[in-house]
């Protein structure tokens, strides 16, 4: 790992100011990570990780997270696991156990994708690592890539399963930069990759992200994940859902997709399909057809299109029993 | 202005008398003077002086980053790419390796335009900057019970740390980005991976190694269930296992054999000694309960 230079921010204040010289490290598990790889070479960290943003409260009718709250913390708190099975569901189901310890929700939203090429610095082609450089995945081995969102530059996944959570249940993430604080839509937080995968948020330089929160929400939720073993994997494709039926009728769908989109893919396009309708396995069906409308497959990952929507078929059919 | 001068890493060396006029026609190409870094000094070769030996490196010294390049004028280049980025790390070791320093050595390099060598166009002058060395952070980490004093980089892992500059082995290294498990230590009451967790950043919190598990001679009932079933083949991975379990049972997230599988499931283990692996933590814990 190159060297670097250290700083321990003592407040949200320092953070910011100290910005400019650096890069902030939270629960390390993606930066250290990405650093060893010679993938991101700061010149100096900002440890954020001692910041008392580690709260998880009720707010209004929703809940309030902290940026720096541990995964692990943010799974098994009782207001996550009775108002929001489905990021509990997101959270256990995303790395190890000890990885969830240390990992934030700051850092979980920002992790960079899993992209072998983009972590392989002997590949020169890759426009996430290299703006202009090419891209290996298209054309090479693209099992793990994604199928929604992609463009001629890239075809990386966002790899996050707390994000796709996230994603369904309309968070909103609030940063704290050097213009002040503002609130971001968690579905507009991150960015199609289009011309510039290098650009991956809408974060701008020196914002740092404080807190989350959820609206309330009613209905089943569940989070179905789909992988190559049975744990400690990230994910083929996985849906995130939130369905309320009364009386026979589907009132309100929530639809995310994992694994499968360069972004935290949210499928308004699937919960038009279920809303006013009675849940069967056909309107399942057409709103996993709706989800991938727009689904391009590779030569190694066109499976899955196809798992995809079986994953949401399953995951439709687990909250409306 | 003075001559640039080129610096090479090669250990052990002294002046070859045979090899002494090819360097120095090198040079007069070059308008550059050479410095010899060995680990007990440097040599100051010029084109047209005889070598001299300038001081001893002082122990702090003797650690350097270089530059590579196959020639002379090669080197020169690369020693002023790597002076104008500012944490230059390029580090290879060649049997003639021609390189340049680009990290603060006793010695600098002055910036001043090497003539053309053989009609190839000459570098870009190297600026006239010193590259810091990384700075090197006092620390102080709690581990099994003791403080710990230490100058450490930022990019020194804890588990770095605990191997190499505590001595505490018993943490493995497996795969060091996350993956395997055999670095699991305690920080404070959670299991993490050291390999993922920078030294500067596990301050202020007792952490807790294999080696700080048994209570003298009587080991810790995870340790103990693990020799009654067996519970690994070569052992590599076995701290991590008995750190990761431990913490596990006081989690109390899981119950079942297939509860345990998952919550282990940040353990890797290559022998597979997965089924004796779950019967020791299943003894350890009903042996708890
Ligand atoms: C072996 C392994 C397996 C994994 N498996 C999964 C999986 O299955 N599913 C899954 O979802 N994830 C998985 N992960 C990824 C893991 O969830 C992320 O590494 C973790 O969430 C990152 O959080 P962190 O706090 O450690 O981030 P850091 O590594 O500290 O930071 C990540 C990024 O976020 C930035 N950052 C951090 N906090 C803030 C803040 N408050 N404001 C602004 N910027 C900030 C940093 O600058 C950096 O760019 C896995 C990781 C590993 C190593
Ligand atoms: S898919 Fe994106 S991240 Fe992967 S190689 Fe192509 S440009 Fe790089
Ligand atoms: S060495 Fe840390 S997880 Fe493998
Ligand atoms: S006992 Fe050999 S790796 Fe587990």
């Amino acid at each position: 790992m190159e060297p670097f230079g250290y700083i321990a921010a003592a407040d949200e204040k320092m953070a910011i100011d100290e910005a400019p010289r650096g890069t902030f490290i939270a629960g390390g598990t993606n930066m250290v990570d990405y650093m060893r790889l010679g993938v991101i070479k700061p010149t100096t960290l900002i440890d954020v990780s001692r910041l008392p943003l580690t709260n998880i409260e009720a707010a209004g009718d929703g809940v309030k997270i902290g940026a720096l709250v541990r995964n692990s913390d943010l799974a098994y708190h009782p207001l996550i696991q009775q108002k929001y099975p489905v990021l509990a569901e997101a959270l256990l189901s995303g790395a190890s156990p000890q990885i969830r310890n240390m990992a934030t929700t700051g850092g979980n939203i920002l992790q960079r994708t899993r992209c072998p090429y983009f972590r392989d610095m002997h590949y020169a082609q890759c426009n996430k690592r290299q703006p202009g450089s090419g891209c290996a995945a298209i054309g090479g081995f693209n099992r793990s890539h994604a199928v929604l969102g992609g463009s001629p530059a890239c075809i990386a996944t966002n790899p996050s399963d707390m994000n796709v959570a996230m994603a369904a249940l309309d968070a909103t993430v609030h940063v704290h930069g050097p213009s002040g604080e503002r609130d971001i839509a968690f579905v507009d937080f991150h960015t199609l990759p289009g011309d510039h995968p290098e650009v991956e948020t809408v974060l701008q330089p020196g914002e740092l992200i404080t807190y989350v929160t959820l609206p309330a929400v009613t209905g089943k939720q569940h989070y179905l994940k789909v992988r190559d073993r049975a744990s400690f994997a990230f994910a083929l494709a996985s849906a995130a859902v939130v369905l309320d039926v009364q009386g026979g009728t589907i009132h309100g769908a929530r639809v995310a997709l994992g694994g499968v989109g360069t972004k935290p893919w949210r499928a308004k396009e699937a919960e038009a399909a279920l809303v006013g309708q009675a849940p069967s396995p056909a309107v399942f069906a057409k709103a996993a057809d709706a989800a991938l409308a727009g689904a391009k497959g590779q030569p190694t990952n066109a499976f899955k299109i196809e798992l995809a929507k079986r994953t949401l078929v399953r995951a439709l059919t687990e909250v409306s029993k | 202005m003075r001559r640039p001068r080129v610096l090479a890493f090669i250990d052990p060396w002294s002046p070859d008398p045979a090899e002494l006029p090819a360097i120095q026609a090198h040079l007069r190409g070059l308008g550059a003077e050479l410095g010899v870094v060995t680990k007990r000094g440097t040599w100051l070769v010029t084109p047209d002086d005889p070598p001299a030996r300038l001081a001893e490196a002082p122990e702090a010294d003797r650690s350097f980053e270089v530059a590579d390049g196959a020639t002379l004028v090669e080197a020169l280049a690369a020693a002023g790419d790597a002076m104008r980025t500012p944490a230059p790390m390029t580090f290879t070791r060649r049997e003639w390796a021609l390189t340049s320093i680009a990290a603060g050595f006793s010695l600098a390099l002055f910036g001043c335009k090497g003539k053309p060598h053989e009609d190839k166009p000459a570098p870009a002058p190297p600026p006239v900057v010193k590259a810091p060395m990384p700075p090197e952070y006092d620390i102080v980490l709690s581990v099994n019970g003791s403080d710990r004093k230490l100058k450490v980089e930022a990019r020194v892992s804890l588990l770095d740390a605990l191997r190499e500059r505590l001595g505490l082995t018993g943490t493995k290294k497996g795969c060091d980005h996350g993956q395997c498990g055999a670095c699991t230590v305690h920080f404070g009451e959670r299991r993490i991976k050291s390999c993922m967790q920078l030294a500067v950043m596990s301050q202020g919190m007792k952490i807790t190694t294999i080696e700080g598990l048994a209570q003298g001679d009587t080991l810790h009932p995870m340790q103990a269930a693990f020799v009654a079933h067996d519970g690994f083949q070569c052992g590599y991975c076995t701290p991590g296992q008995i750190m990761s379990a431990v913490a596990m049972l006081a989690e109390g997230h899981a119950k079942t054999d297939d509860e345990v599988r998952e919550m282990m499931s940040g353990n890797l283990c290559r022998c597979g000694a997965y089924p004796n692996i779950i019967a020791a933590i299943q003894a350890a814990r009903k042996g708890a309960a």
